[in-house]
């Protein structure tokens, strides 16, 4: 008897593990910053949507830019048998720790977004083309400038690699004209009241404004919205993400022009990915990928939905 | 691969004897050691002109085509254009970076701005086929985008890796752009060695040399 029960368990757990998605779905975890930022919304909303897809469960966290909190989500995730890990993380280096203790729990991680200053700790790191999209918006606005004028710049987070990197895009582009004069640098820290309250003071210091550059598309909000409040709708404003957002203030004739990054499909590439690796345990070929970003202005911004462009 | 490798020092010890030799296989070693935190400076210019004579010219020079059948292929199978005259890296949406040289008259001149370019009728048309980038300031990352033996792979982060990228576009300046006339420029005869990324078929390629010569004032 005892024997018979034996082998009728060893067959349902066998059966059990075989057909385990018709029980339990395997779980995914999707931590990203705070959702506050349509891109990052979008981001877990992609990976989300892809994971449903494919079988999955899905834990959707926020670690609001916090290292610490980070860890202690990367813990929950391992508590909870999570079979990988999407992450757009908080920081370069912060985040190498938290994914190496994923590593450890015999989690893979595949990164979104943000990179991190370690190779083969992460099965994926697949980032938007930061530089090149910055050398797109630089163009578009010296173009949009003449060549020539005062201009402010506002710069992002400066844990996340991505602040530097637009901002090294950015200059790259239009140091090369003499003409146009940077009156102003400021990090308004990817946010858009931060950017609103910063633009006023700005604005006050320096009336002789022509165009401001911003990092991303929250902080271009907050700036075109302190330029239109002291009047000043003249001043040229680009952004960066391409969000809807900025999109629908480029069709009314605000912000002038962003680029977008593909958080949508990248999202889902990483799950595509992290499910790759779950069923045949196939990493992907190469940890680090860029994936280009587009110019949106008003020529295409009707295509633009929710990161990412309508054929 | 031996045969190669001992070629390229012999060849860069004759051109760059003033600067030390970098093996080829060292590359991606001398990228990570640019690790923000590690002992070792990232100096991407240095790198960049370790491998320029030795091994990107002559890559270039085997693989480029003929500017107008590259350009035909490549509307009609750009996958076919790369597959024969470019690279790109293995991520999806990357686009194909070809490769390219052709013999042309200058038909127009941009030398206004500080990217300046040249447009360049390669096929006797009247009108252009390329327009090309003469610096000295350079947009685009072209030339290290068609290299199949550098990856973003080896290096830190983005910063890094466009650090490598602006380097060669700064090798292009000193070592071929910096000899070519600035002044009455139409009319001349151009021959270029370059590559562009290939966006669209309606658009006209915007190449970026890594080497080119014009003639004469006509």
């Amino acid at each position: 008897m005892k024997l018979r029960y034996a082998l009728a368990g060893a067959l349902l757990a066998s059966a059990a593990m075989m057909g385990g998605s018709a029980y339990a779905a395997d779980l995914i975890a999707v931590i990203t910053p705070s959702h506050d930022n349509p891109f990052f919304k979008a981001e877990a909303e992609g990976a989300e949507a892809k994971a449903k897809e494919l079988g999955y469960d899905v834990i959707s966290l926020v670690h609001d830019d916090d290292a610490n909190k980070q860890s202690q989500l990367v813990d929950t995730a391992i508590a909870r048998g999570a079979k990988a890990i999407v992450l757009d993380n908080a920081g370069a280096d912060a985040t190498v720790a938290a994914v190496k203790k994923a590593k450890a729990a015999g989690i893979p991680s595949f990164l979104i977004d943000r990179e991190i200053n370690a190779g083969g700790v992460a099965l994926a790191q697949i980032v938007s083309n930061n530089y090149q999209g910055a050398q797109l918006g630089g163009q578009e606005f010296v173009k949009l400038m003449g060549e020539k004028g005062n201009y402010v710049e506002l710069v992002g987070k400066e844990s996340d690699t991505n602040a530097g990197i637009r901002s090294k895009g950015y200059h790259e582009v239009i140091d090369e004209y003499p003409n146009l004069k940077m009156v102003a640098r400021q990090s308004a820290n990817w946010s858009q009241p931060e950017a609103y309250t910063k633009m006023e003071s700005i604005l006050q210091a320096n009336p002789d404004i022509k165009g401001v550059i911003s990092g991303n598309d929250t902080m271009a909000m907050g700036a075109e919205a302190a330029l239109k409040a002291a009047g000043r709708a003249d001043v040229i404003v680009v952004g960066f993400d391409g969000s809807n957002d900025v999109r629908d203030s480029i069709k009314q004739g605000g912000i002038k022009a962003t680029v977008l990054q593909p958080a949508y499909r990248e999202a889902q590439l990483a799950v595509e990915q992290a499910d790759a690796y779950i069923k045949t345990k196939t990493a992907p070929k190469t940890e680090k990928q860029l994936m280009d970003c587009v110019l949106i202005n008003a020529a295409n911004a009707g295509k633009l939905e929710t990161f990412a462009l309508k054929p | 691969m031996r045969w190669v490798g001992c070629a390229a020092a012999i060849v860069a010890g004759l051109l760059l004897a003033s600067c030390r030799f970098i093996p080829t296989a060292d590359v991606p070693a001398l990228a990570n050691a640019g690790a923000p935190n590690g002992a070792g400076a990232f100096e991407p210019d240095r790198m960049v002109a370790s491998i320029w004579s030795a091994k990107v010219v002559p890559y270039f020079e085997k693989k480029a085509g003929p500017l107008i059948e590259v350009r035909d292929i490549a509307a009609k199978s750009p996958d076919e254009a790369g597959a024969r005259f470019g690279y790109r890296a293995k991520s999806e949406d990357t686009p194909w970076t070809l490769m390219v040289k052709f013999d042309g008259v200058i038909v127009a001149a941009d030398t206004e701005s500080r990217a300046s370019t040249i447009s360049v009728d390669a096929s006797g048309q009247g009108k252009a086929d390329a327009i090309v980038q003469i610096g000295p300031a350079m947009r685009g990352t072209a030339i290290r985008d068609a290299l199949d033996f550098v990856s973003f792979n080896d290096f830190t982060n983005q910063i890094d890796f466009a650090r490598f990228g602006k380097a060669f576009n700064t090798a292009v300046n000193r070592s071929t752009l910096e000899k070519l006339p600035r002044d009455a420029l139409v009319g001349r005869k151009v021959t270029v060695l370059g590559a562009y990324p290939f966006v669209s078929a309606a658009e006209t390629p915007l190449v970026t040399p890594v080497e080119i010569s014009a003639g004469p004032k006509p």
